[in-house]
């Protein structure tokens, strides 16, 4: 029994000697200390001690680690995005060499502008000319139109009405005097009855003793409508001696010249083609 | 390792999406920060696979180098030598890069 009992004593201290040994050798291997980083050993007990204020360290420095990493990225991205490195820290020579390719490029730009610029005064230029030779082909329009009787006309001028002559009939003649007064007086456009006097004008007597203009019968009395200077064409038939006075004397004629500031004459013409002759070039 | 890499992804991303506008008087010294700050989470990432890695003195050094790297060029932009010293601030950092890189290397291929 003793002897059984003291067996069971050295086989439970060899378990004891065994498990110290393996837990020595275990705490070994576990050391991770190289040498190249200082361990620092002075906390261990604490660490171990408090199981919660370990927690709290290694979730803080997870936390911390998390965090720089992401300000690593961050920085990384950020950099990435500002684009080419800036000019604090490149060589004087390298900034010297962007400066002349800037300059040259502000030189290359402003030539360019200058050329843009020059090329947008002369089409304003031609457009100016352009916009001046409408307006006076317009200008030119207007009064040939009036002046060949395309256009109707309306303005300042007098309206003379001719009678029936009691002596004789009034003759072509004296028409044509009429009308060679009036344009001498400045009459700008003229109208007997409803045919407008133009260039072609011509007028002549017929074997009633009428009047024909251009092919068109007047009837009397003769309404002779013209635009100009109402007092100048007014003194051009009243003036002693004048036409005016001639019918009334010569042909008895009852003559009425009346000024008027609207004088309307819408008799047109549709102006003859030429045949032959062209404008000198 | 998976806060580190977790921390990155989430730095990436805001980046990304947030385009801050950097205060001119960091702007020099940004891309030396961030390969310092590289540098030493490739240090970390070494110590890791020698089971060696210490939080504290990731954290550390993580914040000296960066700190270090950017006093070193102001130093060298305040005495006109800053492109120099900044070139060579990159080229030992790169060469820690690539050592830290090799160790890494041959961790893993060793198995």
């Amino acid at each position: 029994m003793a002897r059984q009992n003291r067996h069971g004593r050295n086989r439970s201290r060899n378990t004891v000697s065994e498990l110290r040994e393996r837990s020595e050798e275990e705490r070994r291997n576990d050391d991770t200390a190289t040498g190249s980083f200082p361990q620092v050993h002075g906390r261990t007990g604490k660490r171990t001690l408090k199981g919660t204020s370990d927690f709290r360290i290694r979730a803080s420095s997870t936390i911390l680690i998390t965090l720089m990493c992401a300000l690593l990225g961050f920085g990384y991205m950020t950099q990435i995005n500002s684009g080419p490195s800036t000019y604090e820290t490149m060589s004087e020579d390298e900034l010297v060499r962007l400066i002349n390719e800037t300059s040259t490029q502000a030189q290359n730009l402003e030539q360019r502008k200058n050329q843009l610029s020059q090329q947008l005064s002369s089409l304003k230029a031609a457009a100016d000319q352009r916009e001046q030779a409408q307006r006076i082909a317009n200008q030119n329009k207007e009064t040939s139109g009036i002046i060949s009787g395309r256009l109707p006309a309306q303005g300042k001028g007098v309206i003379i009405t001719i009678g029936k002559g009691k002596d004789k009939d009034v003759d072509a003649s004296t028409m044509f005097t009429l009308i060679e007064e009036l344009r001498n007086a400045g009459a700008e456009v003229i109208s007997i009855n409803d045919v407008r006097v133009v260039t072609s004008t011509s007028i002549w007597d017929d074997e009633d003793g009428g009047l024909q203009c251009d092919g068109i019968p007047l009837t009397l009395p003769y309404t002779v409508r013209a635009i100009g200077n109402p007092s100048d064409l007014q003194n051009a038939v009243n003036i002693a001696g004048g036409i005016g006075s001639r019918l009334k004397v010569m042909y008895g004629a009852k003559v009425s010249v009346k000024q008027s500031d609207n004088v309307q004459i819408d008799a047109t013409r549709e102006p003859s083609t030429n045949n032959y002759a062209k404008t000198v070039e | 390792m998976m806060a580190a890499v977790l921390g990155l992804i989430i730095g990436i991303v805001v980046g990304v999406f947030v385009q801050p506008d950097i205060p001119v008087a960091i702007q020099p010294y940004l891309p030396i920060m961030v390969v310092a700050a590289l540098d030493a989470l490739l240090g970390a990432a070494r110590a890791y696979f020698e089971r060696r890695f210490s939080d504290r003195v990731f954290i550390i050094s993580f914040f000296a180098n960066v700190i270090t790297a950017t006093l070193l060029v102001l130093l060298g932009n305040q005495l006109g030598v800053g492109s120099q010293l900044q070139t060579a601030v990159i080229v030992v950092l790169g060469i820690r890069i690539f050592s830290n890189v090799s160790a890494i290397r041959r961790f893993i291929f060793r198995g």
